[in-house]
């Protein structure tokens, strides 16, 4: 057995490719095959695995170029669409996060408001059974205020929600 | 790789991404018909023996030229430009030795016969076939890498140490160690 590579490994390997996977022709080189260990069995080596090589060569299919070439190209694109789209992502979705806030900054600084008009309509409640005259004026404008509370809070939400879905078409 | 059987695109983005390729690419369809015919067999060849799955040799060789297109690297020869395709290749082949959730194995006796079916070899080229299949099986991936590209593709020192990354110094040492191995695990059943 030997421990050590022997110098001539590689005019080893090349006679053996070259040789077409037979004996080795070049005389030096097989003169030295007959006392070297080492390079035998690195000619050993080369010959089966260029068999198996060359042997699987013959038999494999691989894509034609045309099919890996268009593979590669729908891929780069559909790369450079989702790159492209990654920052009106981001866009969207800071816009929504302003919304929201912006929602919620509405509700805290009306919140007082809704309080003392709730106050307010529970004291004038109170003497409604009494005073149908001021129960049918504070009904219509406790009813005006909410109503347009409303319509406020829902353009807040659904602005940002049409944005997105008009902005994503494109 | 996989997803690319899921691709589904209008007609016009197919057609922008023909317009588009040849500027994305670092060659022109013909320069690369060329080059895909000159390398494409060895390559898939390789890949196969390293990961011992032919399917998988098939999406590693488009996701290895789908890398290779998309390089920025000038390269300064044909052997620069196939040693370049070979390490991508290589890198491929150990990004998917490290996922964990599939078994790694060689390919199978059935397999290794059922390639023979189709040739006229004499039987005892098919069992020795298997042996180095088996063989090969059994080594480290480095090893099975630096051993085929040497002794089936004919890479100089310098060649395979570019496409391993190794120093060129020690490869002569590393591959020595590395065919030892094999031919222990061949059990010495060849001769000259």
């Amino acid at each position: 057995m030997m421990d050590t590579p022997c110098p001539r490994e590689i005019e080893v390997v090349a006679s053996v490719l070259d040789s077409g996977r037979g004996r080795v022709d070049d005389e030096s080189v097989s003169a030295h095959l007959d006392c070297c260990e080492a390079c035998r069995e690195v000619a050993m080596v080369t010959r089966l695995m260029t068999s198996d090589h060359d042997h699987a060569r013959r038999v494999i299919r691989v894509p034609a170029a045309g099919q890996v070439w268009w593979r590669a190209a729908v891929r780069a694109r559909l790369e450079a669409v989702h790159a492209a789209a990654r920052p009106l992502t981001w866009s969207h979705g800071i816009a929504g996060a302003c919304a929201l806030g912006l929602t919620v900054a509405l509700i805290g600084l009306a919140w007082p408001a809704v309080r003392e008009a709730v106050a307010w309509a529970s004291t004038f409640a109170f003497h409604a059974a009494r005073f149908d005259e001021a129960t049918t004026f504070l009904g219509a404008t406790l009813r005006g205020a909410v109503m347009a509370m409303l319509v406020a809070a829902v353009c807040l939400v659904i602005a940002p929600v049409a944005l997105y879905f008009a902005l994503s078409d494109e | 790789m996989s997803h690319l059987h899921d691709i589904a695109l209008t007609d016009m983005e197919r057609a922008g991404a023909f317009d588009d390729a040849e500027r994305t690419f670092q060659m022109t369809e013909d320069a690369f018909r060329l080059f895909y015919d000159q390398t494409a067999r060895p390559v898939w060849i390789y890949l196969a023996r390293m990961t011992g799955d032919d399917r998988l040799a098939d999406d590693l060789l488009q996701e290895t030229y789908y890398r290779f297109l998309r390089t920025r690297t000038v390269f300064d020869s044909d052997d620069h430009r196939r040693n370049y395709l070979y390490r991508i290749a290589t890198n491929l082949v150990h990004d998917y030795r490290r996922r964990p959730r599939r078994e790694n194995a060689i390919l199978d006796d059935a397999q290794v016969l059922a390639l023979d079916t189709e040739q006229t070899d004499p039987g005892e080229r098919a069992v020795r076939r298997l042996d180095l299949t088996r063989a090969m099986g059994r080594l480290k991936p480095r090893e099975r890498s630096m051993l085929w590209l040497a002794y089936a593709q004919g890479f100089s020192h310098e060649e395979i140490a570019k496409v391993l990354g190794l120093r060129t110094s020690s490869l002569k040492a590393l591959l020595h160690r590395a065919r030892r191995r094999l031919i222990d695990l061949l059990g010495r059943k060849e001769g000259r």
